[in-house]
């Protein structure tokens, strides 16, 4: 059970930042929980997070200018911290989704032996 | 957040980390409330909502560290990783480095020592218990122009039993005395001084004591010793304490000597002793009049400057009521003693020279900045690359401005060792009588404004390129593949900008050096109104047991012994020849129908016969002293110009009389014979005041000066047979200071020539660093553009074309340099105008001047860019790529 957790954070901590950048780029300025409760919505519950990792790195993000934060008011007029997406962070999405898209068809080609290019260098 | 806001921010975080706390933990309140309520409209009870919504979120704990973690090190990890980076490419490039860093070290260095000088000079506190409390006090008449002079012992009593804003006051009086020994005699300076002068200031004697007020008005002979003194004289044994001096003749006994750290700002004695041993001070102390005394004062705890000065003009101007109306309008002016240490003229000079040495550091930094600026552009793709690797626009800003500190630090560094070296040399320097200057140093505050240039070199240094990178897509153009043929606009434009800036700098520190030098030369043309070749000037006292009425014989004999010697042309004696201030006197003249009294600043002195031969001061009219005007004969007097038109104005002063109402002439009257040119005896630059001589047989003084107009190129090889001359005839009578009159005239412009030659060097180190600017500018653009030029070459342009294309380029820019540094130069010169002589602050020569100077080593420094840039073969540039 543990050791599920961690495996299940390791996985995260390489996408969270795309997939909170991607979150932030689609629907605009939101706070954490918003941020998190999209992240669970979007991935149908598959990926359940716990909730609290998503802060340290938002704050990874914001230090590395991808991301910026700003005190607002929620809907229903609380005091609530909202993150927007920089150019910075525009750009670095295009590039992890980039990266994203490039290793998981290399991963499919492993999946899928005989297919592509693979076969042919094997061959 | 705005960029620029970045940094601020992150160093403003580390102090914060208390609110940052604060704000995560709203944060995670926040969202735990809102997945509380979520599940609490799924229907779940409080308890279970509130559960299950910590479960969402996970410890608590280990996240808040996992944050806390990220923010330390975000800020530590980034900074190793910037100052890993700066040093590898500073590594990189190590010409670039070694050439700027040493260019800023200069600049840092040279700023340091010359704040330091600042420092000590007008800034450190003087060493006394509660400096800021110490002031002077002087009398003044400011209808008569006569500002912080001396007063009257009899004044001081009143202001001290009438005052309420003093503790105490004390009073001193700098004289030279004759120190006898076994061996030989010489001058050593004395100051006389209440005894309440040291418990004023706070100074307690190194060793002994000091005199108490009792033995004061007994009029005792004690004396306290320097700390100088008391090594040179007694090898600083403690044996001293109690031994005997001879001064003027008469023994006193030592009884303190004082710490090895007490300067007093307008004194540097050899010995102290009560003020009481003033000659006549019996008469003198009721005297109104006779202006002898300087006045230190300690003012209340709580008492105010203006609250003191405000009390002191009121006791002023009872105590003027008293005075006949003739002798009114007195005034007493009091001065923080911090402000005596320098005159403001010295305070200018120095402040300009700073200012001057800053602008250096300025231009010198901005060169650097063009450098690093061009450097930036050029390394685009390296940027470009970063940025496409994921670093964010603002970690590449924060890179650019560690470069800039890194490299400013490093120089600061060996600044500091320019600084030790600089100062180390300064007393070589010779700069002239500056107080203080022995405490010139490096001290914290030193320290201080050296870490304050470093950084502001450093921002300077790294903002330059890193404004660019965030004006203009610098990354942008490159991530499109673009070659940048003009490299970034921005950053053209910004260099550019530094360059006109450089000259602009430069042109000022030219402008203000140009009119110091012109200064001089009107200076140096002044006709002093005496010759000074080939003479010799020395100081002879008659010895100290010798009768006043004996001293003319012995100056006869003196002047007698050596007019017969080989060499010698003709030979002189005036009782000082240079002087300093004066005390003003009452005359009373003998006009047509009465006789009219004033008060007025003047000189006296007594002369031999052939003392204006000696030194070529022409005669007017009348005649010189002769034989003739002995002890017994009528005292008669010889006036320069200045003072005869004073007392005369319009008149013709020949065998008119006037009399002094000081004491030793006795209210005679004298009668004038003569009317000689007048002198500057207090140096070139002063307007000679008026000035009266009488004979030496009628008034002798113990110590008099002797000129000696020698055959001989340089004087001073006469120097031991004129003292052996002397020694024939009085074998104690001591001669010293033996100096040529042209060094001694010299002297009085040392410190203006220290002032002219530094600013000369710093303003032509600006223009040097203002043309490698322009120089680096035209350089990098025509290597930036050579493909263009090819290209406008193959397309039949003209070689002439581009070359004046090029050099108009550099010389646009250093011309609207040029423009706004003379503006600049014109306010600044209208600033400084007191340390000007001869020359209007707009004078047109020196500007037209240094506009030349400047355009033609502009127009060389882009010369050499031009002629590439004319010679760039078509082919060759096209293949390039």
């Amino acid at each position: 059970m543990k050791s599920d957790c961690t495996d299940k954070a390791d996985i995260l901590q390489g996408t969270l930042i795309l997939l909170v950048l991607r979150t932030l780029e689609a629907l605009g300025p939101m706070h954490g929980y918003g941020i998190a409760r999209r992240i669970e919505q979007i991935s149908r519950d598959v990926l359940q997070l716990n909730q609290g990792t998503l802060y340290p790195a938002l704050l990874r993000m914001e230090q590395e200018g991808w991301i910026a934060s700003k005190w607002g008011a929620s809907e229903k007029n609380r005091k609530a911290r909202y993150y927007s997406i920089t150019a910075a962070g525009r750009k670095r999405l295009a590039k992890e989704t980039e990266d994203w898209r490039r290793m998981s068809s290399t991963i499919e080609r492993f999946l899928c032996p005989g297919l592509g290019s693979m076969g042919k260098e094997l061959g | 957040m705005s960029r620029a806001g970045v940094f601020a921010a992150r160093l403003r975080a580390l102090f914060r980390r208390r609110r940052l706390e604060r704000e995560l933990d709203e944060e995670v309140r926040f969202h735990l409330e809102m997945l509380v309520e979520e599940n609490l409209r799924a229907g779940m009870d409080p308890v279970e909502a509130r559960y299950a919504a910590l479960r969402a979120f996970g410890p608590l704990q280990p996240m808040k560290e996992a944050y806390r973690d990220r923010r330390a090190l975000a800020l530590v990890e980034t900074l190793a990783q910037d100052i890993r980076h700066t040093l590898r490419i500073l590594r990189r490039s190590p010409g670039f480095t070694a050439a700027s860093a040493a260019v800023l070290a200069l600049a840092i260095g040279a700023n340091t020592a010359m704040f330091s000088v600042l420092n000590a000079v007008l800034l450190r506190p003087l060493p006394f218990r509660s400096p800021e409390q110490l002031v002077m006090l002087w009398s003044e008449n400011p209808s008569q122009n006569l500002r912080e002079g001396r007063s009257a012992y009899a004044n001081v009593e009143e202001w001290r039993r009438q005052s309420k804003s003093f503790t105490d006051l004390a009073v001193f009086d700098p004289v030279r005395v004759t120190l006898t020994t076994a061996v030989e005699a010489e001058q050593v300076s004395v100051a006389r001084i209440s005894p309440n002068f040291f418990p004023l200031l706070g100074v307690q004697p190194l060793l002994g004591r000091n005199f108490t007020e009792e033995e004061a008005g007994q009029r005792q002979r004690l004396a306290l010793i320097s700390h100088g003194f008391w090594r040179a004289r007694f090898g600083g044994s403690p044996g001293a304490i109690g031994a005997m001096i001879e001064l003027d003749g008469i023994p006193s006994r030592i009884i303190g000597i004082l710490p090895a750290d007490f300067e007093f700002p307008m004194l540097s004695e050899d010995v102290w002793e009560p003020h009481t041993l003033f000659p006549d001070w019996e008469t003198h102390r009721g005297v109104q009049g006779g202006d002898t005394w300087f006045v230190v004062g300690r003012l209340r705890p709580g008492v105010t400057l203006a609250q003191a000065q405000a009390e002191v003009s009121v006791i002023a101007r009872r105590l003027d009521e008293r005075l006949p109306a003739s002798r009114r309008g007195r005034g007493i002016s009091v001065v923080p003693l911090s402000r005596q240490v320098a005159g403001p003229r010295v305070r200018l000079a120095l402040w300009m020279l700073a200012g001057a040495v800053f602008c250096v550091l300025l231009i010198a930094a901005t060169n650097v900045a063009g450098l690093s600026l061009a450097r930036a552009v050029g390394r685009e793709r390296e940027m470009a690359i970063r940025a496409a690797l994921g670093a964010s626009r603002r970690r590449i800003l924060r890179q650019l401005l560690a470069e800039g500190l890194t490299l400013a630090v490093i120089s600061g560094l060996a600044g500091l060792l320019v600084a030790q070296a600089v100062i180390q040399v300064i007393p070589a320097l010779k700069p002239g009588s500056l107080a203080r200057l022995s405490e010139v140093g490096i001290d914290p505050r030193v320290l201080g404004w050296a870490l304050v240039l470093c950084l502001l070199t450093g921002i300077l240094v790294g903002l330059a390129p890193a404004t660019c990178v965030a004006q203009q897509g610098l990354i942008h153009s490159s991530l499109q593949g673009g070659r940048g043929i003009s490299g970034g606009v921005a950053a053209r434009r910004m260099r550019r900008a530094l360059v006109v800036a450089e000259f602009a700098l430069a042109i000022v520190l030219l402008a203000g050096a140009g009119l110091l030098i012109r200064s001089l030369q009107s200076i140096q043309d002044v006709d002093p109104g005496f010759r000074t070749e080939r003479i010799l000037s020395m100081q002879l006292s008659s010895p100290a047991l010798m009768a006043a009425a004996q001293r003319p014989g012995f100056c006869s004999r003196v002047l007698e012994e050596i007019e017969s010697l080989p060499g010698v042309e003709s030979a002189g004696i005036i009782g000082n020849f240079f002087i300093g201030g004066n005390p003003e006197q009452p005359v009373t003249t003998e006009g047509d129908d009465r006789a009219a009294s004033e008060r007025l600043r003047f000189r006296r002195e007594e002369v031999s016969s052939r003392f204006f031969e000696t030194v070529g001061t022409p005669l007017l009219r009348g005649r010189f002293f002769s034989a003739g005007d002995g002890p017994g004969s009528p005292r008669v007097a010889i006036l320069n110009e200045t003072m005869a038109r004073r007392l005369w104005p319009g008149r013709d002063p020949l065998a008119r009389r006037f009399k002094l109402d000081s004491g030793d002439s006795g209210g005679q009257w004298f009668t004038v014979v003569g009317v000689v040119g007048d002198m500057r005896r207090q140096g070139l630059e002063k307007e000679p005041i008026p000035q009266m001589f009488e004979p030496l047989a009628q008034n002798p003084s113990r110590l008099v000066t002797l000129l000696v107009r020698t055959s001989m190129e340089d004087p001073l090889k006469m120097a031991g047979t004129l003292r052996g001359a002397v020694r024939r005839v009085e074998k104690h009578a001591p001669v010293y200071g033996v100096m040529t009159l042209e060094d001694q005239l010299d002297s009085f412009l040392t410190q203006r020539r220290l002032q002219t030659s530094l600013l000369i060097g710093f303003s032509l180190i600006a223009l040097l660093m203002a043309a490698i600017g322009v120089y680096g500018l035209l350089h990098y653009s025509v290597a930036a553009r050579t493909q263009e030029i090819g290209i406008r070459m193959a397309m039949g342009a003209q070689a002439g074309k581009i070359f004046r294309m090029t050099i108009g380029e550099g010389l646009k820019l250093s011309l609207t340099g040029l423009v706004i540094g003379l503006v600049g130069a014109l306010w600044l010169g209208r600033v400084g105008r007191s340390l000007l002589f001869g020359v209007t602050a707009a004078d047109p020569l020196t500007f037209v001047a240094v506009s030349l100077l400047m355009l033609v080593v502009a127009a060389a420094a882009c010369f050499f860019p031009a002629r590439r840039a004319m010679r760039v073969d078509p082919v060759v540039a096209l293949r390039q790529e």
